[in-house]
């Protein structure tokens, strides 16, 4: 990692409060491009607060934020789709009644004509992106509702989605929590793939094997704020153990 | 359990064309094929027993041609409303108040086109007022739309109160409502016409999408960036719009407007979407289903009537195909999901 690029996204002194309660509390994080950053930290840390302030769930109390240097503000999904992050939640980011293609174009459809569907160019490109992208197999068609899958192929899908609609940054919050050990496996993978690709991730894990095998760079929380961030090489999975139970 | 790339062959990632058992899995495949059943039954005893069974005579054609698009154009408004995640009690109220509405500015000597504007107008207001109340208190729509049926159907009785309102447009606004083409009823022209348009905002257009997203989970849709606020209050307008529309086609024909004739309204066109394969729970149904639902609920009420069946009847046999067509939906959902 060379450190004198800018980041590709960075988060200055961002608190964020829910009445009283401060979820949040001048936390700093930076991802760089090319990287996969572990968010780790103990129920309540402030992890998902975060994620959702970059994916513009939320929007931060204080603080501000910094895409590739330049100042930029996130206060709905539109905008952070806009700067290339895409969020995939470990169980809402499909919707299991509609099809897989309604899915992947959700919000983003292609139309043609008068303003209709064009539903043939969008299964074409679900097949494509689901054979050659993610290489899964089982889905033979488009029209397959989601709630059919099981939940590896569930993330499949997002990931293929995040791929086709050129994501700089995933996040991914929790992402192997409902999968099975080969399941978790092909999406470790896929990371690594998709870093290969330029794409950068943010993966949130209480499994810190997991998070060791994927990730370059962790960044610890404990009770809203961040207390250390660590590169692979000099950390290890009792280290980042002990570090999280300690505080 | 999935399968991997690198242990399969590579015909098996084809995309495949859409085979019948795949369609037969669809809940509406069932609801069809109990449509023509039902269909071939009526009409092959129409044709051995003439005189006893009258379900072919020109009359009772041109009498179901004119009830069903009546409940099934309110049923289109209520089913997209319905895919969406919501409900609309008022579109019974609605209904009733769009033929006051059409009478009443007729009297006091608006045009009839300048009527049924004003009128369609009315109904998509009521629908949006509807629709912001929901979204914006986070009330259930079942409630909201409750306290506007009741509120409509208040208002309805005071118009009322003012003496009896008839409708009777001569010429040619009069037939493109109540005429017909070769045997065709024109509000049955009407009823195809508004299904095909319902249809493809439904199945092909990006707010259909958008419908079927936020009705089968709304949180998922704002994740994704859905306006999901802006997409029901779109979608209460509709039904708004539906109910007007199926009143104006009423009160031209019938040219009388009483207070008590869209009481029940909003359950029968609930029960039309529920026999078409629409899931209470939203996300999920077709147009031609609830096309076909109204279809089915007034050819039972039509065949009854014929057979001189006690009144009685009428109301359990329209409960007993409700609950059939619910647990078969269900079954055959759950069979899908497999």
């Amino acid at each position: 990692m060379s450190a004198i690029t800018t980041p590709l996204l960075e988060l200055k002194g961002i608190s964020k409060s829910y009445g009283h309660v401060e979820a949040l509390r001048d936390a700093h994080f930076e991802i760089r491009r090319n990287e996969v950053v572990g968010l780790l930290g103990d129920n309540g840390a402030g992890k998902s607060t975060l994620v959702k302030i970059m994916s513009g769930v939320e929007f931060p109390t204080s603080g501000h934020i910094l895409r590739d240097g330049r100042p930029a503000t996130i206060r709905s999904r539109k905008d952070s789709e806009l700067l290339g992050i895409e969020t995939i939640y470990q169980d809402s980011a499909l919707v299991g009644s509609a099809s897989i293609m309604r899915n992947f174009f959700a919000g983003r459809e292609l139309t043609r004509g008068p303003g209709l569907l064009d539903m043939h160019a969008m299964n074409a490109i679900v097949m494509d992106q689901l054979v050659n992208t993610v290489r899964i197999a089982g889905i033979d068609s488009p029209d397959i509702l989601v709630e059919t899958l099981s939940g590896g192929q569930r993330q499949a899908v997002a990931i293929a989605r995040a791929v086709y609609f050129k994501t700089a940054m995933l996040l991914l919050d929790e992402p192997t929590s409902a999968l099975s050990v080969r399941e978790t496996d092909k999406l470790l993978a896929h990371l690594g793939e998709l870093k290969a690709d330029g794409v950068s991730a943010v993966f949130i894990t209480h499994n810190l094997y997991h998070a060791y095998e994927s990730c370059d760079r962790f960044v610890v929380l404990s009770r809203g704020r961040v207390i250390r961030s660590l590169s692979r090489e000099e950390t290890s999975v009792r280290e980042l153990n002990d570090i999280i139970v300690k505080h | 359990m999935a399968n991997y790339a690198s242990d399969v062959d590579a015909s098996a990632l084809k995309p495949r064309g859409r085979r019948w058992r795949d369609l037969l899995r669809e809940p509406v495949a069932s609801i069809c094929l109990l449509f023509l059943l039902f269909q071939l039954l009526c009409v092959g005893g129409a044709l051995l027993f003439p005189d006893s069974f009258r379900y072919l005579t020109p009359s009772n054609v041109a009498l179901l041609q004119r009830a069903i698009p009546v409940i099934g154009i309110v049923a289109l408004g209520v089913g997209l409303l319905m895919i969406t995640g919501e409900y609309d009690l008022s579109v019974g109220s609605v209904y009733t108040l769009a033929g006051y509405s059409m009478a009443l500015l007729y009297a006091a000597g608006v045009s009839p086109v300048a009527a049924l504007l004003l009128t369609l107008s009315i109904g998509i207001v009521i629908g949006i007022v509807n629709g912001l109340v929901t979204v914006k208190t986070g009330i259930p729509s079942f409630i909201a739309t409750m306290g506007s049926m009741l509120l409509v159907r208040g208002l309805v009785r005071w118009l009322s109160e003012a003496g009896a309102v008839s409708f009777r447009p001569g010429g040619a606004f009069a037939s493109i409502f109540t005429g017909s083409i070769f045997g065709v009823e024109a509000a049955f022209i009407w009823f195809v016409l508004l299904a095909g348009v319902a249809a493809l905002l439904l199945h092909r257009s990006r707010l259909g999408n958008h419908m079927f997203l936020v009705g089968g989970s709304e949180r998922t849709a704002r994740a994704v960036g859905i306006h999901t606020h802006r997409v029901k209050v779109v979608a209460f307008a509709l039904s708004g719009l539906a109910a007007a529309m199926a009143g104006i086609l009423s009160i031209t024909r019938v040219g009388t407007a009483t207070p008590a004739q869209g009481i029940g309204m909003e359950l029968r066109a609930i029960a039309v979407c529920v026999i078409g394969g629409l899931f209470l729970s939203g996300g999920r149904g077709t147009v031609l289903g609830i096309v076909i639902g109204a279809c089915i609920l007034y050819m039972v009420e039509d065949v009854l009537l014929l057979l001189r069946a006690p009144g009685f009847y009428l109301d359990v046999f329209v409960g007993a195909i409700l609950v059939v067509a619910v647990i078969a939906n269900t079954a055959l959902a759950r069979r899908s999901a497999r």
